[in-house]
């Protein structure tokens, strides 16, 4: 049992590594996306320096807050789209048939469709992340927990849009709503929980789960709490088992779209 | 110009058929507008409190119209297609066709958000009197006034990423160069009014697109003024004359570069 777990992330980091060395095939054009990714996500602290000059704090957020937020955000968003890009795309493969390639192969179909992409400039989001963090001087420990956090949070990100996607083994057009939904947690995840109210509060904690991969681990970095800690990796475990049992449980409908992909 | 007119045509029928797709984005459209609601709701805490010289309805209602042109015009299709275009080698073929090639795309592009931007507007002004309510004192005897600058605004933002995408003549992938450009109309054109800005800022950023592709029509479309729609035409004159003329010499320049490689 342990031998096939160990080869299995044997095989997924050298599905990432490939990923990763395929893009930087073109090296201009790799340091160009990762680069520009960077200074993209950058021109949003402009967006929070004149809302915080407008008040001393939004929703509850100061400054500090903010980078921690969007660290939080650009850092577990980049590495599940570094590890997993695929699961965002998920949908796609689905609705055009083109999974044989994936069933065919000796290891786990989920885990080998989700590292059989990387997007480059995903390395841009998490670098900025990981310096927005940096730069709140987290101590070691906060930074280690950081790490932990964005764990989770890549968990949470990739398992949701592994149970969107998914759901394209039912429902045609799903490529379109799991794209818009993705974005959409993107969107809300960037401002802080301290303007929401009432429902929507509950619905963004619970259903679209922005809450439990950033807003709950911006909270824990300003003040550790054990029980919310455990609830947000409770959480993380609880989606990913959910995303993982109504892949294969969809799988079972997979009908081949008769496409000739090679997989080199 | 009447080829122009029949690709447009086409191109219009084409998008009609797929109506219902275009209506799958409004839910991001919403999400936005959520989020600015609640924002601007927090920020705004005493009831008829002016920040900029905007009213709460005011500013919501500000955001509603520039994130309606951005999600009602989707520039990034033409971006896409031309960068596309240039690097799989389609440019070969469009070239040589008895039209030119960025008029081409922009005919395309106004027949694809002739569809897209009605229903966006519709939508908006649905989502404004729900969650807001109606704007003070809209002229709408000033609608065609509007309507011209907004599709001025769409010329002028497309001209200038087709500009950025004809830069795949040099680079392979001028994709990061359109998020920076998007970034920055978003963040210093779309989310907030020119007035937020500092003082000192202001007359700098009436000089960049942005006081002409977002700012401008928004602008009109919450407190609408005859000076300032004559203000904001010259304006969009002045940029789209300019834009075209990069656009022909950027163009020109780089159909001189291509290589093809067979195929």
């Amino acid at each position: 049992m342990l031998t096939v777990v160990k080869n299995q992330m044997r095989v997924c980091a050298l599905s990432v590594k490939y990923n990763i060395m395929r893009e930087m095939v073109n090296k201009v054009t790799f340091l160009t996306n990762v680069g520009f990714m960077v200074l993209n996500n950058a021109t949003f602290l402009v967006q929070w320096m004149i809302l915080l000059r407008m008040r001393g704090d939004v929703g509850g957020y100061t400054m500090r807050e903010i980078m921690l937020l969007w660290g939080f955000m650009a850092a577990s968003f980049g590495l599940s789209h570094i590890l997993f890009a695929r699961a965002f795309s998920l949908s796609d493969l689905i609705i055009k048939g083109k999974l044989d390639s994936f069933l065919v192969q000796p290891k786990n179909v989920l885990v080998s469709v989700l590292t059989s992409a990387t997007d480059s400039s995903a390395i841009g989001d998490f670098l900025y992340g990981t310096a927005l963090v940096c730069a709140c001087k987290p101590g070691v420990g906060g930074f280690f927990l950081f790490l932990l956090l964005v764990v989770t949070g890549t968990v949470i990100f990739t398992a949701f849009a592994v149970l969107l996607g998914s759901l394209s083994f039912w429902f045609v057009r799903m490529d379109m709503l799991q794209n818009q939904i993705v974005m959409g947690i993107v969107s809300f995840g960037t401002y802080p929980d301290g303007i929401f109210k009432g429902a929507s509060r509950f619905f963004l904690y619970f259903i679209i789960p922005v809450g439990m991969a950033v807003w709950h681990p911006v909270h824990l970095m300003v003040s550790f709490d054990a029980g919310m800690f455990f609830t947000v990796a409770g959480y993380a475990c609880v989606l990913l088992a959910l995303a993982v049992a109504v892949f294969y449980r969809g799988l079972r409908r997979y009908a081949s779209g008769n496409l000739m992909v090679a997989r080199l | 110009m009447r080829k122009y007119v029949v690709i447009y045509k086409s191109v219009l029928l084409e998008n009609l058929q797929y109506a219902a797709n275009v209506a799958m984005g409004f839910f991001g459209y919403f999400v936005f507008i959520f989020i600015f609601t609640m924002l601007w709701g927090y920020m705004y805490r005493t009831p008829g409190e002016l920040i900029a010289g905007y009213t709460k309805e005011q500013m919501i209602w500000y955001v509603m119209m520039t994130e309606m042109l951005f999600f009602g015009s989707d520039a990034a299709s033409v971006a896409g297609e031309v960068a596309g275009d240039i690097r799989g080698g389609n440019i070969a073929y469009l070239m040589n066709k008895p039209y030119h090639y960025t008029l081409y795309i922009l005919a395309k592009y106004t027949g694809e958000w002739s569809i897209r931007l009605p229903m966006y507007a519709v939508l908006a002004a649905v989502i404004g009197m729900v969650m807001v309510g109606p704007l003070p004192e809209f002229p709408l005897a000033a609608l065609p006034a509007m309507a011209l600058c907004v599709a001025l605004a769409l010329t002028i933002n497309a001209v200038f990423k087709l500009c950025i995408s004809l830069f795949s003549f040099w680079i392979e992938d001028a994709t990061p160069f359109q998020w920076l450009y998007n970034k920055l109309i978003v963040v210093l054109g779309i989310l907030f009014p020119v007035e937020i800005f500092p003082q000192g800022l202001q007359p700098l950023l009436k000089l960049t697109p942005i006081y002409t592709v977002c700012y401008g029509p928004a602008k009109l479309i919450v407190d609408f003024s005859s000076e300032k729609f004559a203000e904001i035409l010259a304006a969009q004159g002045i940029y789209l004359a300019a834009g075209c003329g990069l656009m022909f010499l950027i163009y020109g320049k780089g159909v001189k570069k291509l290589y093809v490689n067979g195929g």
